[in-house]
């Protein structure tokens, strides 16, 4: 979208995910070993943003309630439109009225993940509706360098991150992210279109990664315009939405914000002084 | 020295299956690497003009699959066709005008995808029944304990060089050497489904995202680097994933020709030699312009 039309924000209903299994209780990890998945999808407590991705041992843990749709067309839409960052409003059950934000979305048939606070988390159930306030798809502020993609990133926490301002278009733009990684660690998403999919990282507790929910993460050469995929000299930066998977070819997911030429779109490692998507500012405290 | 296997404990499952159409939506367009719309055929149905030995790329297609793209219409029986078909299968065609031709399996695309000579091939068409000799899952070396064989008939491996060195490595002959950098779509999906796209060979398109794959042929065996096949598809630093080539061209970003996997193991338990010549063509080109009705 040109810079100067104006955003249209739409009104969304998901439903809280109850887990699905199938006739087998088992996955198999990579190292051969069978386990019984916990925490992939549906309702998770027990961590927060801000937790270790590696803290717990569950399989791709999402720090809220996973969002569904149950008409397959009206879950993508649902998915594809929902922005880190947007708020989000209990609409049934124990806590009707309760306000939270969508801090991630993961892939496959497709979940919007919506962080609230701990109190109210604790008294949802799967079945309860939440209307999420969906804007953000097709934002370019005018201070965008050219060839740089914003995507999936709420309006306001784009401007809250800090990452560029004015209405001028700056040469490049330079964001503080946890760690860089190489583009041999990128997996499940690949392929995939990074509106409606996360990018897990193929990092395990022993890859020595300080990596924590919320922490924003660059991953060199891979370009997530459309689809995610190689392309030399770029680098794509994501907010780290879920926690660890014993699968193969999977792990801590990352959902694409900002994407594009390193020549004008720099990732800075902050290391351990590095503060990424927390609750104070998705304001779920 | 061939590698002392199983084989002779397997058993062979009789499965059917049709010739699947291609699909599409009313939508039309997938997106390209650079954002450009695309409207491609390749996959499904019967993909002619291409065969093992053929350019990998170089097609305007996307997600090629070469011959004919087989499914069950019973989505519990085409998990098991899927599952239990294994790259050297023989495929006969058993209804239509090209009822009794036979071919091989080359591999999985969520589809079984199975190679006939251009002239059957040209008679073949959505709804054609085929049925598939299946034999090779759970085919294991008996001296290469960390070598895991997948989706690999035994008759594909008596065919392939190589085998035991004196050393105790398993020698095996590539066309290709594949980088870490150019695994794809795929990863994360269990191995004995579909196959691991390859980045860097989209024919035409800009240097930056080329990973010196574009002369990959169909049927090639190619070694994939920091690959671990075992269990799922994942990287393992270390590790080799050895694979076939079933799948061509694709314009769709992150996607690419595609290797089937047929066995993976630590990259010392290996020895690997460069072999032009490492292509099904190679093993498989006598059965194409022949009814059969043993071997694999």
């Amino acid at each position: 979208m040109n810079a100067g039309l104006a955003a249209v924000a739409v009104n969304m209903l998901g439903t809280v995910e109850h887990p699905e299994l199938g006739d087998s209780p088992y996955r198999v990890d990579s190292d051969g070993a069978p386990y019984v998945p916990v925490g992939d999808g549906g309702l998770v407590l027990g961590l927060r943003l801000g937790d270790s991705v590696f803290a717990f041992d569950g399989d791709h843990a999402a720090p809220g309630a996973c969002l569904t749709h149950r008409d397959e067309a009206a879950r993508h839409a649902l998915v594809l439109y929902s922005c880190i960052g947007n708020e989000a409003e209990v609409r049934t059950g124990a806590v009707a009225g309760a306000r939270g934000a969508v801090l991630g979305k993961r892939g496959e048939n497709g979940r919007v993940i919506v962080g609230f606070g701990a109190g109210d988390l604790a008294r949802m159930r799967p079945g309860d509706e939440v209307s999420v306030r969906a804007r953000g798809q097709g934002l370019r502020p005018a201070w965008l360098p050219a060839g740089v993609m914003v995507l999936n990133m709420d309006p306001d926490l784009l401007a809250a991150l800090e990452v560029g301002s004015g209405t001028a278009q700056l040469a490049g733009i330079s964001v503080r992210v946890r760690t860089m990684l190489p583009s041999p660690l990128a997996g499940n998403g690949l392929g995939r279109p990074a509106v409606g999919w996360d990018l897990d990282l193929q990092l395990g507790a022993g890859d020595d990664e300080d990596l924590r929910l919320g922490d924003l993460v660059a991953i060199t050469d891979i370009d997530a315009r459309y689809n995610m995929g190689y392309r030399r000299g770029w680098v794509t930066i994501g907010v780290a939405v879920h926690g660890s998977s014993p699968l193969p070819g999977h792990g801590p997911g990352i959902t694409p914000i900002l994407t594009g030429p390193r020549a004008r779109l720099e990732a800075r490692a902050d290391g351990e002084n590095h503060v990424g998507l927390t609750d104070a500012l998705l304001k779920l405290q | 020295m061939k590698a002392a296997t199983n084989a002779g404990r397997l058993v062979s499952q009789v499965l059917t299956g049709e010739v699947w159409p291609a699909l599409a939506d009313r939508h039309g367009y997938r997106v390209g690497p650079d954002g450009q719309p695309f409207v491609l055929p390749g996959m499904g149905g019967v993909t002619l003009g291409v065969h093992c030995g053929d350019p990998a790329t170089g097609y305007a297609a996307d997600h090629l699959e070469p011959g004919a793209s087989i499914r069950h219409a019973d989505p519990a029986a085409n998990m098991a066709v899927q599952f239990l078909t294994c790259v050297g299968n023989q495929v006969t065609v058993a209804s239509g005008p090209a009822s009794g031709h036979a071919g091989h399996v080359i591999g999985q695309h969520a589809y079984v995808l199975a190679d006939f000579a251009e002239d059957v091939a040209a008679t073949l068409s959505t709804g054609d029944a085929v049925t598939i000799n299946a034999v090779g899952q759970g085919l294991r070396f008996a001296d290469h304990p960390s070598i895991v064989l997948k989706n690999c008939a035994p008759g594909l491996l008596e065919r392939m060089p190589g085998g035991t060195t004196q050393d105790g490595r398993l020698e095996m002959h590539v066309a290709a050497r594949i980088p870490a950098e150019a695994i794809g779509a795929g990863v994360g999906m269990i191995s004995e489904y579909a196959n691991t796209d390859l980045m860097g060979a989209y024919q035409s398109l800009g240097a930056d995202l080329s990973l010196g794959l574009e002369s990959l042929r169909v049927g090639d065996i190619v070694a994939m680097a920091d690959q671990d096949h075992r269990f799922g598809r994942g990287r393992r630093p270390g590790y080799l994933t050895i694979g076939v080539i079933s799948t061509g061209q694709c314009m769709l970003f992150g996607h690419g020709p595609g290797p089937s996997t047929l066995m993976s193991g630590p990259a010392e338990a290996f020895r690997l030699v460069d072999d032009a010549d490492a292509n099904l063509a190679s093993w498989y080109h006598d059965v194409d312009h022949r009814r059969e009705s043993t071997g694999q």
